[in-house]
């Protein structure tokens, strides 16, 4: 009895009866599902970025192919490092979207498998830029933005400098990012431009941090945490932090007093996000492929842009003309002199070194 | 007559303090969960409080949840939810009958080894979950072999060791050698008198050990989080993917059904073990 | 007659959860495998690297605050489960000593993101408190019982109460009633009975059930993290820090081990304090 709820057993005999079900569309639709019966398992984030994954990449991906996608939602960029780490040779994921951190440090582990480009079409149409990265494992994704966060009943006009976050009145009343999160990293950064340097300065800019140790309210670690802060106006501003979990909020600034800006003096901050392949991953190469290309299609970049206000890198990209408008999103020719891409390497070295001191700075 | 550590009337200053620390007691331990309840029911989008208006809304899409083909996560709501039932009563079971026969030698026995052994069955409750969580992902993915739902329930049963060897061991204590010496003396072989009389005895200890089992191992989430896979994955995993991107007053109505369910399941073991005696 | 124990049944009768927990010992000599590693994802070669790294004020600091927070929290949650074992115990219906328990058991069922956010609305700068306080004309300013350590001993005090209740209830339905009679028919007050007969009486299970919650709260993260806004580094939230975004895995396993041995020597204390006054008490 016991075996009954083996997830195994459901599974197989679901996917068998899937299947024959399927039978009769797939003798119909001949070619045009070239990969039914196949599967793939996918490791997302947990949170709305995730979600957009499965709604708007897996999904039609899914009724496109006729594969099967079984999406674990569960963690942030680390914990999937963590896991997968841990797991080392046996892989239980074909396909991962992580941030590009992430991704840099699954590839020097060597446990990362190097895609095919030729059988990523799309990748043309990418902003050559933003292609690959990783030494190869990663192929690119969309890029994760961040700025400043502000409350919208406290600012008419959106601020126009990190510096506002030292102003008093904002006293108690003010997030930064975690220190575990790369936001903190460029935080530092922006803390470091603004006081003149050019954002590597760090024992000026920690020093410059310090000031804000009585002022911060919380660290952002819960992005809907601060959502409700801001709804209940216990908020006016922080940063560095992403947009990119307000989408909802965002588009509804009257209930939700939030706001975003990434027109800073000292510039927003750009990272590609990777998705990428372990080496020793169960599912076939022809489905995982199809479906790391079926990321960089340009509807799917466009929808996926305006549904998480992540930037798309297809150059191509189809979005609607309030997505195009919308100040949230980044696009990649907007990518000029005030996006900060940071250098990998450089972060590399210090990262370690300042999520410490950024702790001990502040908390 | 039973003379009760809360006098019924009179007492005066003991009384009042006793009440009023109970009552800042239930407040703190109660108070976060009457605020989600309410914000369940509220009518609106958002989360303000006190709602302005009620309705049952979020409750018709948690329902439609569990029946809908869920498409969010690795596992449907429904196979995670049974994933962890068969887990937590697994753990329960292992866990209990392990414990009895323990805090009886231990009550009975040697009081040095016993202070060691108290000792012992404490570590799972001292060692930060994090670390055990990778420290038993590595180990288990060392194994190379597939040990399906028990890669779960091992680490959850040494997680509820302490809580069911504490209520066993406390019931225990109460129980004096002399009503075992009793029953021996009637002619009951030893072990006899230990399951007729004892273990009687050792009730509500043990269904207190049982229900903490239950709790702990349904509601579990460092551990399992390291240790889930695609496969084998439990409620707290799936309820995690849904709270971290939103709190709307779904999210609430959800947690309301499982603080139901729950309360279900404690009702249920408490009339299961206890029968009419009930002893909670 | 003999009904004490022999050696080999004892032995016997302990087995099986021997059994039960060797995994978990499996697991702990793992983390101390890793913690004197020299290498800091994997388990390669021997190195004390990994403890002498944790050397520095900052740690210190984070070790001091997490005696002191869990220290706090178990004295109070002590000083509030007394009181709700004695009136769980001297209930009479069987409905309102199940609604009691359930409402006790409540802070481990829920989970913790959605407990802390039902704090936020209740003590939040623009919670139900502050706002409420604020039209009242009694404060001008929040007043901030969230993101600091108010805010962590809370929720430290709130998830370990249940732990602390039932191991005394256990302890209070053992207590012997002629000692309870006696005292009460030689006519002592209420509070000369608490302190002269009830406590001491009970002295085993408190010391216990202290011990039980100071364990729970020094490792405790989630709370730190959530209640605490990641303002107070306590060294659960630490441990984490290293293990995913850092993964400096030998440097958490030695963390780790120097929490569980200063939990240790507090438990060990503590045992040795019950056994001393449980002595005291035979008479």
């Amino acid at each position: 009895m016991v075996n009954k709820f083996s997830r195994r057993t459901v599974l197989s005999a679901g996917a068998g009866m899937a299947t024959t079900l399927a039978m009769p569309s797939i003798l119909r639709a001949g070619s045009h599902q070239p990969l039914a019966g196949k599967e793939l398992r996918l490791l997302t984030w947990s949170d709305n970025t995730g979600l957009a994954v499965l709604d708007h990449i897996a999904k039609p991906f899914e009724e496109k192919t006729g594969a099967r996608i079984i999406a674990d939602r569960t963690g942030s960029t680390s914990e999937m490092v963590a896991k997968l780490r841990a797991a080392g040779d046996r892989a239980q994921y074909d396909v991962i979207t992580l941030a590009g951190v992430g991704a840099v440090e699954l590839a020097g582990d060597g446990l990362l498998a190097k895609p095919d480009l030729n059988l990523l079409p799309n990748l043309e149409q990418v902003d050559p830029r933003f292609r690959t990265g990783a030494d190869g494992h990663g192929i690119g994704y969309l890029l994760w933005t961040g700025g400043l966060i502000y409350n919208t009943k406290t600012f008419k006009e959106p601020p126009t400098s990190y510096a506002q976050m030292w102003d008093a009145a904002h006293k108690n009343r003010l997030f930064l990012p975690p220190s575990t999160w790369t936001d903190a990293l460029d935080t530092i950064f922006a803390t470091g431009k603004m006081i003149g340097g050019d954002g590597t300065n760090a024992d000026e800019a920690f020093a410059k941090l310090a000031e804000l140790r009585d002022s911060i309210l919380t660290f952002g670690e819960n992005p809907a945490q601060l959502s409700e802060l801001f709804r209940s106006d216990a908020l006016d501003i922080g940063g560095v932090y992403a947009p990119a979990f307000y989408a909802k909020e965002l588009m509804d600034p009257a209930n939700s007093n939030m706001g975003a800006t990434y027109d800073v003096d000292e510039g927003f901050f750009a990272d590609l996000m990777y998705t990428i392949v372990p080496k020793s991953k169960p599912g076939d190469d022809d489905v995982v492929h199809a479906f790391l290309d079926f990321t960089l299609d340009a509807e799917v970049q466009g929808v996926m842009a305006e549904a998480v206000l992540n930037g798309p890198i297809n150059q191509n990209a189809v979005m609607s003309e309030a997505a195009k408008a919308s100040p949230f999103i980044i696009k990649p020719e907007q990518m000029g002199e005030a996006a900060v891409v940071h250098d990998k390497s450089f972060i590399a070295d210090v990262r370690e070194d300042w999520i410490n001191r950024y702790n001990q700075t502040l908390s | 007559m039973r003379v009760g550590l809360l006098p019924n009337e009179g007492g005066g200053s003991y009384r009042f303090v006793i009440i009023a620390l109970a009552i800042v007691g239930i407040l703190i331990s109660s108070l976060p969960v009457i605020v989600v309840t309410i914000m369940s029911f509220s009518a609106a989008d958002n989360t303000g409080f006190p709602p302005e208006a009620l309705s049952l809304r979020w409750y018709w899409d948690v329902i439609a949840l569990f029946t809908a083909d869920d498409a969010s996560s690795a596992q449907s709501v429904v196979d995670s939810t049974l994933t962890s039932l068969l887990v937590a009563v697994i753990v329960m079971g292992i866990s209990t009958f392990v414990c009895i026969p323990l805090a009886y030698a231990l009550a009975r026995g040697d009081r040095r080894i016993r202070g060691g052994m108290e000792l012992l069955f404490t570590l799972p409750l001292v060692f930060p979950l994090v670390i055990l969580g990778i420290a038993f992902l590595l180990i288990a993915e060392s194994l190379r072999v597939d040990i399906g739902i028990w890669r779960i329930v091992i680490p959850h049963v040494a997680l509820v060791l302490p809580f069911v060897l504490r209520n066993c061991l406390g019931a225990m204590n109460g129980i004096s050698v002399e009503i075992e010496e009793a029953a021996v003396s009637l002619g009951a072989s030893p072990l006899r008198a230990i399951w007729d009389v004892v273990i009687p005895l050792m009730k509500a200890g043990i269904l207190a050990g049982l229900i903490f089992a239950l709790i702990i191992s349904f509601n579990e989430f460092t551990i399992t989080f390291f240790m889930y896979t695609i496969d084998v994955s439990t409620l707290p995993i799936w309820m995690y993917s849904r709270t971290v991107s939103s709190l709307d007053p779904s999210t609430l109505a959800l947690s309301v059904f499982i603080i139901v369910a729950d309360v279900v399941l404690i009702v249920l073991v408490d009339k299961l073990i206890a029968g009419r005696a009930s002893l909670f | 007659m003999s009904i004490a124990l022999s050696r080999s049944r004892a032995l016997a009768f302990s087995l099986p959860a021997l059994i039960a927990i060797l995994p978990f010992l499996g697991a702990c000599f793992y983390i101390f495998r890793f913690s004197i590693s020299g290498d800091k994802g994997t388990i390669d070669g021997y190195s004390i690297q990994p403890y002498l790294d944790l050397m520095t004020p900052f740690f210190g600091r984070s070790v001091w605050l997490t005696l002191k927070l869990a220290f706090v929290a178990t004295l109070v949650a002590m000083l509030l489960a007394v009181p709700l074992a004695f009136l769980l115990t001297s209930l009479r219906s069987p409905l309102a000593r199940r609604c009691l328990t359930v409402t006790i058991l409540l802070p481990l069922i829920l989970n913790l993101l959605v407990q802390a956010y039902g704090w936020i609305l209740l003590l939040g700068p623009s919670g139900v408190l502050n706002s409420s306080l604020r039209s009242l004309g009694i404060i001008d300013r929040p007043i901030f019982l969230l993101f600091n350590e108010t805010g962590v001993l809370l929720g430290l005090i709130q998830t370990s109460l249940p732990l602390a209740v039932f191991p005394i209830v256990s302890s209070v339905r053992g207590l012997s009633q002629e000692h309870l009679e006696a005292a009460s028919s030689l006519g002592a007050s209420q509070w000369r009975t608490f302190f002269d007969v009830t406590v001491p009486l009970l002295r085993p299970g408190l010391f216990g059930a202290a011990s039980i919650v100071f364990a729970f709260n020094a490792s405790a993260f989630a709370i730190p993290l959530l209640l605490g806004g990641r303002r107070v580094q306590m060294m659960g939230v630490a441990i984490r820090d290293m293990i995913s975004p850092l993964f400096n895995w030998s440097g958490a396993a030695a963390a780790g081990m120097i929490l569980i041995f200063i939990t240790l020597i507090v438990l060990l204390f503590s045992s040795w304090l019950v056994r001393m006054t449980s002595e005291n008490v035979r008479h």
